[in-house]
């Protein structure tokens, strides 16, 4: 019944304004900025899930909880470590620094960043540091990608701090914790296209000396119960609808890209020579590449349907494989995962899909793409209600033709809160650093 | 005025040549599919400033970092001299050597530029060991490249934690070092200020790249010196 009520909720929102959307991920090892240094090839021993506190549940602080995840070990599937941060304040999404030992994670509502130290003892992170001046310093708040460069970190940020709508930027801290400088989205029109300054994830080809953003809400919007949301038509406007081309070295927009339906995750092909990207837009359930074309200019095409638009399935998360040639989609409101085959990125085919659970957000995949992970939070005022508001974490073993379920881990009755952005870790085996050497 | 203009110049052309789309870089570098931006076209901001410490040169003279970093447009990398990881330090250091090797084209900017290599096993590297590595390298006396070490872990690691570099040993089973060392390759790029600007990991070593760096560099302490009115 409610998720029933909620798939109208949702069709409502793309018949007012087409280009509404949702959030949701950043996620697994191929999905990891290009600086982040030591891939994990292997058995990944830990996955980190960042979970948005629930009142009344357990201490109702956003946490980290650390699982096991090395089938080999005797806590495999098990809760290993939860570290509280004192506060609930949308947990969201994290990232790893570009020498992998440290875990940037942020609160869309408070727009505070949480450093974890998860090099020194991946199965014990320790918080070591609070950055809260990102809205007094930036006017930016609703901190959502953290993307690696070296030395520094790049957030893209969803809101700002004057009317709470999707216009805003960038922030670059270096990995101290101080800020660097600002980067406004682009509002004025670039290659034809007028920018909408709305932000959402960020996505590097160094190779090309391209970044590239999408778009999805502001503050105002996401931190809305959905059922008030849609009955707004005027808030129901504001939803991104562009991607953005950036010169990488002077950080300046080059281009606005046409994406309607708020494109969300953006995954680079990581084969060698493929300088092509893929989104998907949440409203519009639609598949788009972005490819560059003879003349050097950029362009955005739709390629693809991801289920059936007309249901509203809401595709949130994607993971792409390291080879580039095999894509996972979730969708929100079905609870579905659906595998495209991407070995022509101009025509992807959808080759698989399974229904994992009455809701479901993010996934993250192992490299060698043989084990899946998913979660089941969007955001806290979107997620569905009463029975249908399964939070989990779900690991799954892929054999390139089904997926078999690997182990469960239930955030409500571990009275955890619900679970979002996943990284994964890996014990440091036979090596020391320099420093515990010395000591 | 004039000789600034001129010298400027000179250096744009030796830059300008380094602007073509195909990398002229070797076979293992990093991919670079584009035309960088030609210096001074864009500005490349302050990611931090530079601790000072003291540290030892190849004659086992103490050494402020400070004076290595200030003054000049630095390139910083940590490297140890058994290196034989082809994408490390042997990587790192023909890199320099190639944009070193363009950079002294030009006297003034060579003046103004210098390379500092850090070891970051001082125990293996000492003084000595330091003065044999830098005979393969610091070879041109018209440009200033340097080596140091330091006179212990202990003394390096305030080092290595400011500059954020990563070094781990593998250990045998007994917990004992070994000769095994893992950092993330990284080059700093430094102003005349002790700011570093830019850091150039693996992804990031396109030479073209960073002697288009430098010249943005160079260019900004030139309009520092001569302003214009």
């Amino acid at each position: 019944m409610r998720q029933s009520s909620q798939c109208t909720i949702v069709s409502a929102i793309v018949c007012l304004c087409f280009g509404a959307a949702a959030p949701k991920a950043l996620a697994d090892e191929t999905c990891n900025s290009p600086y982040i240094s030591n891939l994990i090839k292997g058995q990944e021993d830990f996955v980190h899930v960042w979970t948005l506190g629930v009142e009344g549940l357990g201490d109702g602080s956003d946490k980290l909880v650390t699982v096991d995840a090395n089938p080999a070990s005797k806590s495999y599937g098990k809760i290993v470590n939860t570290v509280s941060v004192g506060g609930r304040g949308e947990a969201h999404h994290m990232g790893f620094t570009d020498d992998r030992k440290f875990l940037w994670a942020g609160g869309l509502d408070d727009s505070k960043i949480y450093v974890f130290d998860v090099g020194t003892n991946p199965s014990k992170p320790k918080l070591i540091r609070k950055i809260t001046g990102l809205p007094a310093k930036t006017k930016f708040v609703g901190p959502h990608t953290f993307y690696a460069l070296p030395g520094r970190m790049l957030i893209g940020n969803l809101s700002n701090t004057t009317d709470k709508g999707g216009v805003t930027g960038m922030a670059l801290y270096n990995n101290k914790g101080s800020l660097i400088a600002r980067y406004d989205m682009p509002t004025a029109s670039l290659g034809g296209v007028k920018g909408d300054g709305y932000g959402y994830d960020i996505a590097i080809n160094p190779a090309k000396n391209v970044l590239l953003t999408s778009s999805f809400a502001g503050r105002q919007n996401y931190m809305r119960e959905l059922g008030d949301l849609i009955k707004d038509a005027e808030a129901m406007k504001h939803f991104g609808s562009t991607m953005v081309v950036w010169n990488l070295k002077s950080m300046q927009p080059t281009q606005v890209l046409s994406v309607p339906g708020a494109p969300l995750e953006i995954r680079w092909s990581l084969a060698p020579g493929q300088n092509w990207a893929i989104t998907a837009a949440a409203l519009t359930s639609k598949l788009w590449l972005i490819k560059q074309g003879e003349g050097g200019a950029w362009s955005a095409r739709e390629v693809g349907t991801i289920g059936n638009p007309a249901q509203v399935p809401l595709p949130v998360d994607i993971s792409i494989t390291a080879a580039g040639k095999g894509l996972w989609v979730n969708t929100f409101m079905d609870g579905t995962t659906h595998y495209f085959d991407l070995t022509d990125p101009e025509h992807p085919k959808e080759t698989y899909q399974r229904r994992i659970g009455s809701q479901i957000n993010m996934i993250s995949q192992s490299w060698d793409g043989k084990r899946v992970y998913m979660t089941s939070s969007l955001l806290a005022h979107w997620d569905k209600k009463g029975a249908d508001n399964e939070q989990f974490l779900r690991a799954f073993n892929w054999d390139g033709h089904a997926l078999a379920p690997a182990f469960e881990v239930d955030f409500t009755r571990e009275k955890l809160g619900r679970p979002h952005h996943m990284k994964f870790t890996a014990k440091a085996n036979q090596s020391r650093t320099l420093a515990a050497l010395a000591r | 005025m004039l000789r600034f203009s001129r010298r400027v110049a000179a250096c744009l052309l030796i830059l300008a040549s380094a602007q073509a789309a195909v990398d002229v870089s070797p076979a293992s570098a990093p991919r670079m599919e584009f035309t960088p931006l030609a210096p001074g076209t864009y500005r490349l901001p302050a990611i931090q400033s530079v601790e000072n410490a003291t540290l030892l040169d190849e004659r086992a003279h103490p050494v402020r970092l400070s004076a290595l970093t200030q003054g000049k447009i630095t390139l910083l990398t940590f490297f140890y001299t058994y290196c034989v990881d082809p994408l490390g330090c042997p990587f790192a250091h023909q890199t320099l050597t190639l944009l070193r090797d363009r950079i002294v084209q030009d006297g003034e900017l060579a003046r103004a530029v210098r390379f500092v290599g850090i070891s970051c096993d001082p125990g293996t590297d000492t003084p000595d060991a330091l003065a044999r590595y830098a005979a393969d390298f610091a070879t041109d006396s018209r440009f200033e490249w340097r080596f140091l070490t330091a006179r212990s872990v202990s003394a390096l690691l305030p080092v290595l934690d400011d500059f954020g570099q990563d070094v781990s040993v593998d250990v045998d089973d007994s917990g004992r070092a070994t000769r095994a060392l893992h950092h993330m390759l990284k080059v700093f790029l430094i102003d005349e200020r002790g700011r570093v600007r830019e850091i150039y990991s693996l992804a990031y070593l396109q030479p073209q790249v960073m002697l288009n760096d430098i010249g943005t560099l160079y260019l900004e302490r030139r309009a520092r010196a001569f302003p214009t009115r």
